[in-house]
């Protein structure tokens, strides 16, 4: 009861001592609920790139701070926050969750209130192509459409596939997803055995796996979360069916490993960022900071390693743009994004990562497909 | 069609998850029939049996045989706390808002459990109970995918036996079918509205932990099966625990084969319609009597 | 003018302070004004289902939805305006919820909650797979603001349309609340029964609360959309529905400003603890749960509380214009009609209640339906009244056939009814719930503008005798005054035929005559009167004709003369104790004749009073047992004599004055630890655990000493050879009279000190009560003490060894039995002194 009160004493103190010298960063991602892990991982991305970056003094001599509110993965929740920071905290930059139907929402607001608006994680395609012009959303993450054309290569081309069959969670994702991998097969000439749906609850998911087997799929791509892909996982090892599995980055959670059991070596999956890797500057200076604050001890300890590492990305290519524009005005802000032109970052070294017509920090080439290995991730040849 | 295999497959998904609506349902027919209410916390319950579980076996390091008693005591306690602080004081002004306190205080578990226990879902480690198992028709049954509807009936069975043959289960359906005649023959109808959340949170506790080799362990675990569970003691009857037990049974098949069947975008829209169009039909559940009408 | 501000400044007060902050307030605060705003305007929906149909629903999110979308989808597919888009949401809503009803009318309690939440997800779920009309999971992006011509609302004018929206619900909400509509779905709210007797069709009222409810819901859920911007299936996620609930239920339910307030705390109070990021949700539950605890009746019950604490009452009783020539010529019928049964029966289960009963009510006339308790007159009312459909028989008001119509086209056809328990709408004004009355529940009266009358309910009021204030709660009245103004309230129906459940229980001698001027009055109108009653003074005083039921079977008719005279009618009250067996009369008599030593003193009432709510039961009684006494209390119906017992075994609390048993003050005690200090009532009606088997509930018998040893179960079945016969049987499976053994049985496995018998005889047939009399008569030579309550008074006075006879709350007699064996005596406390001449 005591650290709770003085937890509330400290926030309360925090929110009150901001001065105007500070720029203000602001959050939007869900903190509560069955994604809390993925705002958690943001948050921490974001706080170790902003303690290095005040460590040098700030930006232009101003410390930088982090706002954060919670969505509880609702879109009016979302908009009700993004509305809250912008018109009241007047945050000079927005960074959003892993939600993408909560991003959708926010658009429209960043877009008319001239706030720059960073995803991190939520891969919609429209997030970034929403018909603004000008357009102030950025992202450093993934794009479904992308993502998938890799996923259906790969497992036609690595795992000869014939007839893969599709297994989703049931939301806003996985009907993008659904979408981008239809468009994909259709463009690569490819049948689709099925498309089964899972739920971020399901408890056993063998009717939708046996239903894809007796369509004959050779091959899942799995689109869904760490605890319903090992719901899946778990399902497709108890029906004995060797059938191989390809999945988007939803599983990259550290404890996908524990969650699935023996056979979570047999998916492989997409990911920008892997700690369990060699290690550029960046990555130890990073792994270091999360051991130091967060207590990791290992790259399994890391929990969904994407956010982070997209998160702590985005947050200095933001930086680096309001240091060339001078300013923290919107406007401003969004025009010197294009004018980066060479940034060390964790995930790769960006080059010229933002033009006018071009909002992704990330392109295909920048994905890698790895899998779990004796509780490491490890790259797949 | 439906094959041999699909048909066994969806059969034991849905007994197994079925027998586990069952069983926390019938904590839902427990307290309904001692107090008129039912704890909306069950769901939250459930999810701090599993949690507890986890946390004093795999963190802690304790033998199952301290782990598991030691949980249920806790969930047995937290239940009669929840009676004691969130329903007895609404009862007793005669306000329905015991329904939103026991929300509230679900809520309020299930976010201590978030920031106490983390925000990653955690799996059970594996054991006898889910990597072994016997093949039949190319489906490999686990022992836990047996032991779990076992389990549930027997308890379900013990229930009705201990209700009927121990003192305190006299006690306990004396209370549930005449309050008044109760407190004359001497028993205290408050402890026992207390004792019959406890043993609500018991049930609940028992049902997340069998669950939990089987599913992954989280803060929000519950709130879903929580819904489902009452879904099934309503459907069943809420005054009848043999047809609260079926009826959770037969939810759990309904949504297998619903899945199975017409796949799964279907499962939650018609198994819910189901519900909703077996009350239009029988008002009191499947298996429930209505009362005469008093005028 | 001043009444209207009075009531009405909430919403003036809403809209002038919600205009303000739209116009200073930053693009935030407009958006968090117009959540607010619309959150309140879901919650006044929902308060017309919960506050004025009494329904809940845990599925509003999904009418919210179905608004949301249906304004969406007109506006980015088909290009509609919002304003009319809104409108075409609301229209669909209203529908959807009138489909919902269907469902679930039929249901009630946590079945009506399961409805609703499986309403919530089907929908939910439902959009999400819609693809092509919602977009599924992405939503709807790029909803348009509304638009009048060429200008098109900004954040600031939404905001302002949505407080205006809400402030002109609130009026509505005000509005409807006393309209007809209102005060039927109230009526239905408050007591479904006697709204159903006074001609509301419950089907249709609670469609209509529905189909308002959802329409307003979608309505708000429209301009949500168009607030938003983008809808998703994950903006109306089923925890908004328990938000929604909410709103009504913090706010405070029924009430004009509730879901104002409700709506403040619940979208205002998490944007306030929005920088507690991640431990908001946590917090906002706390929070939640305090407000819950602290306020059960809401906000504005609060504040209503602290108001009138500041504030005395203004007692306004105006002196009522009564007119009671008007009131006569209002309700005096043209024609006398008659209501004639015949030959009508019912059964329940194994129980005829009621068999081939024929009986004439005439126009004018009052007519009394006499009998002991349990011989069927309440079932018979029921029958007339449409609460049960007769097995067979006809029920004829004038030509038109009544048997098997539902209860409130019964009504509807001119039969009013008043019942045994008080059935006041209490949450209800007093005048309003003679309008309901007046309008004979009907929701729509096609042809008829007039409006009712305000003078009219007085009046009638007035006429009653009802003196007090109109414009008080239904609930808030005094005992007698809930019985007058419930004939006051079947009278508004002008009806053709009034019945009336006893409606002289609980009153007091005086009060007794004035009502009996009130029927007569009634009667003399025209009206057919027909009364259950068993204050035999008044049926005596006032019947034009009599008819007796016993068993369900009517045994008698005539006038009060002819009844009075009636052998089998004096012995159906009092039983006969020339039928008792030889034993028993023998085994007593000795026993009264010898004058046994007194043991000690046992149990005592000192200057007991109880009451029930407002209506006293006892006043200062006092008796005492002395160990192995049997000690008989008698009195006619309504004298006390269960409240007594209840009150000594504990059931009845609060009670004041002193009860001792042992020599300890056991009047503050609940019964349970009553129970185990051995004084052991076996109470009215059996009350076995009718799912245990006998020897189970033998066992709960003898919880108190913690398990029942196999010796005494033995004897116990010694005692009560059936038992033994019949003792793995449910005992709900028993009939009466072996309930009745089992009930004692049951309290003498407790091995009572005192044994306390609350009518052990009612409803059992005589040959079984004559069964039942010996067994008392063999505990009674066993030395048990008994307190013994019964109906059959010559049964028990064969028994007892000092009796006690009741009236009113009050000991009228205490003594020997022996003074009490003159019949005369003991007939005119049961069936009243002989008539004066009419």
């Amino acid at each position: 009861m005591k650290t709770r009160l003085s937890l509330l004493a400290l926030f309360l103190f925090t929110s009150l001592s901001l001065s105007a010298q500070e720029i203000k960063i602001g959050l939007v991602a869900a903190l509560t609920g069955q994604s809390a892990q993925s705002g958690e991982a943001i948050t921490r991305g974001l706080t170790i790139a902003i303690e290095e970056l005040n460590a040098k003094g700030g930006i232009g001599g101003r410390k930088l701070v982090l706002i954060r509110r919670d969505d509880e993965s609702s879109p009016p929740k979302g908009v009700a926050a993004a509305r809250e920071l912008i018109s009241n905290e007047k945050v000079s930059v927005l960074f959003g969750g892993i939600d993408t139907p909560v991003s959708l929402a926010i658009v429209p607001i960043a877009n008319q209130s001239k706030v720059p608006f960073m995803g991190v994680w939520a891969a919609g395609t429209n997030i970034t192509r929403n018909g603004a012009n000008p357009n102030y959303v950025f992202r450093v993450s993934a794009q479904d459409d992308l993502v998938d054309i890799a996923l259906l290569r790969y497992a036609s081309n690595k795992m000869g596939a014939k007839k893969p069959g599709l297994v989703l969670i049931n939301n806003p994702w996985g009907e993008s997803n659904e979408r981008g991998l239809k468009a994909a097969a259709a463009a690569a000439n490819i049948t689709l055995a099925g498309i089964e749906k899972i739920e971020a609850n399901d408890v056993d998911v063998t009717p939708q796996l046996t239903r894809l087997r007796n369509a004959g799929a050779d091959a899942l791509i799995l689109v869904a979360n760490a605890a319903p892909g090992a719901q899946m996982m778990k399902a497709r090892e108890r029906m004995g069916w060797k059938v191989p599995v390809v999945s988007h980055w939803g599983i990259s959670g550290g404890r996908f490993d524990e969650l699935a059991g023996p056979t979570a070596g047999e998916a492989h999956f997409v990911q920008t960022y892997s700690f369990f890797a060699k290690q550029n500057e960046a990555g130890k200076r990073v792994f270091a900071a999360l051991a130091k604050n967060y207590g990791v001890k290992s790259p399994a300890d890391v929990l969904a390693p994407v956010g982070t590492a997209n998160a702590y990305d985005a947050m200095h290519l933001v930086a680096r743009a309001i240091d060339k524009a001078k300013s923290t005005d919107g406007e401003a802000v969004r025009k010197a994004m294009y004018e980066i032109d060479l940034h060390e970052g964790l995930i790769k070294t960006y080059k010229r990562p933002f033009g006018p017509t071009d909002h992704e920090g990330l392109a295909p080439e920048d994905y890698i497909m790895v899998r779990f290995e004796a509780g490491k991730i490890v790259p797949v040849p | 069609m439906m094959d041999t295999y699909a048909l066994l497959s969806a059969a034991m998904t849905g007994i197994g998850l079925g027998s586990m609506y069952g069983l926390t349902a019938l904590g839902f027919y427990i307290t309904f029939a001692v107090s008129g209410c039912v704890n909306f916390a069950q769901g939250a319950t459930l999810m701090l049996g599993a949690v507890l579980l986890f946390t004093l076996q795999v963190k802690l390091g304790w033998s199952l045989w301290f782990a598991i008693p030691a949980a249920l005591l806790l969930c047995g306690l937290w239940s009669a706390l929840v009676e004691r602080i969130a329903v007895r004081p609404f009862v007793q002004r005669q306000s329905d808002a015991w329904l939103m306190a026991t929300v509230a205080l679900g809520l309020i578990l299930e976010n201590v459990v978030l920031f106490s226990f983390g925000k990653d879902p955690r799996g059970m480690p594996a054991s006898i109970l889910t990597s072994g198992g016997i093949e039949f028709v190319g489906l490999r049954i686990t022992p836990l995918q047996l032991l779990i509807p076992v389990v549930g009936f027997s308890i379900a069975f013990a229930l009705r036996i201990g209700m009927q043959r121990s003192a305190l289960g006299r006690a306990v359906s004396a209370v549930a079918q005449h309050r008044e005649a109760a407190r004359l023959m001497g028993i205290d109808v408050g402890l026992a509205t207390t004792g019959a959340f406890a043993l609500a949170g018991v049930f609940a506790a028992i049902a997340g932990m069998l669950i939990a080799p089987l599913y992954t362990v989280s803060a929000g675990m519950g709130t879903l099966f929580g819904i489902k569970a009452f879904a099934a003691a309503i459907l069943g009857g809420i005054g009848n625990p043999r047809g609260v037990m079926l009826a959770g049974l037969i939810l759990g098949v309904a949504e297998a084969m619903i899945t199975a069947t017409l796949g799964s975008s279907w499962t939650q829209i018609v198994s819910f319609a189901f519900v909703i169009a077996t009350l239009a039909w029988r008002p009191h559940g499947l298996f429930g009597r209505g009362a005469l009408k008093k005028v | 003018m001043t009444t209207r501000l009075k009531t009405l400044w909430p919403s003036a007060l809403f809209v002038v302070i919600g205009a303000v902050a739209a116009s200073i307030g930053n693009g935030y605060q407009q958006f968090i004004l117009a959540n607010v705003a619309l959150t309140a305007a879901v919650g006044i929906g929902l308060n017309v289902l919960l506050g004025l149909a009494g329904q809940i629903s845990l599925g509003h999110a999904a009418f919210y939805a179905i608004g949301a979308y249906t304004a969406a989808i007109l506006a980015t597919a088909l290009g509609w305006n919002m304003f009319a888009g809104a409108l075409a949401a609301a229209l669909i809503s209203a529908a959807a919820g009138a489909a919902l009803s269907l469902p679930a009318l039929r249901v009630r309690g946590p079945y009506l909650a399961m409805i609703t939440i499986a309403f919530g997800f089907v929908v939910e779920q439902g959009i999400a797979e819609w693809k092509s009309l919602t977009g599924g999971w992405n939503g709807l992006m790029n909803i348009p603001k509304p638009s009048i011509g060429t200008y098109t609302f900004d954040e600031r004018d939404l905001a302002l349309l949505c407080v205006l929206l809400t402030g002109g619900l609130m009026l509505g909400f005000h509005r409807l609340h006393a309209s007809r509509w209102g005060l039927v779905l109230r009526a239905t709210r408050d007591a479904e029964v006697a709204a159903q007797s006074l001609g509301a069709n419950l089907i249709a009222a609670r469609t209509l609360a529905f189909a308002i409810s959802a329409g307003v819901t979608g309505l708000a859920g429209a301009l949500f959309g168009s607030l938003n911007g983008f809808i998703s299936p994950e903006s109306f996620p089923f925890f908004q529905s328990i938000a929604f609930l909410l709103v009504v239920l913090v706010g405070g339910v029924g009430t004009m400003s509730g879901p104002v307030l409700g709506a403040l705390v619940v979208v205002l109070l998490p944007e306030m603890l929005s920088f507690l990021a991640e431990y908001r949700l946590l917090m906002f539950g706390v929070l939640l749960f305090i407000v819950l605890l602290l306020a059960p009746g809401g906000l504005v019950g609060l504040l209503q509380h602290w108001w009138e604490q500041r504030r005395q009452r203004d007692a306004c009783v105006q002196t009522p214009q009564a007119n009671a020539a008007f009131v006569d010529t209002w309700l005096r019928k043209a024609a006398q009609i008659h209501l004639e049964v015949q030959d009508v029966s019912i059964r329940f289960g194994g129980n005829q209640a009621v068999g081939h009963v024929s009986l004439l009510a005439a126009g004018g006339k009052i007519t009394s339906l006499i009998g002991p308790n349990g011989a069927g007159k309440t079932t018979l009312l029921n029958l007339i009244s449409g609460f049960y459909a007769p097995d067979q028989g006809h029920i004829r008001l004038h030509t038109q056939a009544l048997a098997g119509l539902a209860s409130w086209r019964i009504a509807r056809a001119g039969v009013a009814r008043t019942f045994q328990t008080s059935q006041l709408f209490s949450g209800m004004r007093i005048d309003e719930n003679l309008r309901v009355a007046m309008l004979r529940g009907r929701l729509w009266e096609p042809g008829s503008k007039q409006q009712v009358d305000p003078a009219l309910a007085q009046a009638l009021l007035a006429w009653v005798g009802y003196q007090g204030d109109p414009s008080r709660l239904g609930g808030a009245l005094a005992h007698v005054d809930r019985r007058l103004v419930e004939i006051a309230r079947a009278l508004a129906m002008q009806p053709d035929v009034l019945l009336l459940d006893e409606p002289a229980a609980g009153l007091s001698a005086e009060e007794k005559q004035q009502l009996g001027v009130v029927l007569q009055r009634i009667a003399a109108l025209g009206i057919a009167v027909l009364l259950i009653e068993h204050d035999m003074q008044l049926v005596m005083g006032i019947s034009d004709q009599l008819f007796v039921l016993d068993a369900g079977r009517r045994i008698a008719d005539g006038t009060p003369v002819d009844i009075q005279r009636n052998p089998e009618v004096q012995r159906a009250y009092l039983g006969s104790p020339t039928t008792a067996t030889p034993a028993i009369a023998q085994n007593t008599r000795n026993a009264n004749h010898v004058a046994a030593p007194r043991g000690e003193l046992l149990l005592a009432a000192q200057q007991l009073s109880a009451a029930y709510g407002t209506a006293p039961a006892l006043h200062g009684l006092s008796l005492d047992v002395h160990a192995g006494e049997v000690v008989a209390v008698l009195g006619a119906n309504g004298a006390g004599k269960s409240t007594l017992l209840r009150a000594m075994a504990g059931l009845h609390r609060p009670v004041t004055g002193g009860v001792f048993f042992s020599g300890h003050q056991i009047a503050h005690l609940p019964a349970h630890q009553i129970a185990r200090r051995a004084l052991i009532l076996v109470p009215e009606g059996r009350q076995v655990f009718p799912e245990l088997s006998v020897e189970d509930n033998l066992r709960l018998g003898a919880y108190r000493l913690g398990a029942l040893h196999d010796a005494e179960l033995q004897s116990l079945y010694a005692l009560f050879p059936k038992l033994a016969q019949l003792k793995s049987q449910p005992a709900g499976l028993l009939s009466g009279g072996e309930q009745q053994m089992l009930a004692i049985a049951r309290g003498l496995a407790a091995q009572p000190r005192v044994l306390l018998l609350d009518e052990p005889s009612l409803g059992l047939a005589p040959a079984i009560v004559q069964e039942l009399f010996a067994t008392l008569a063999t505990l009674r030579t066993r030395g048990i003490t008994l307190l013994l309550v019964d109906q059959m008074a010559r049964m028990a006075l064969t028994l007892a060894d000092r009796a006690t006879v009741l009236n009113a709350g009050q000991v009228v007699y205490a003594g020997n039995t022996a003074a009490l064996e003159n019949a005369d005596v003991l007939a005119q406390a049961y069936l009243g002194s002989p008539p004066q001449a009419k």
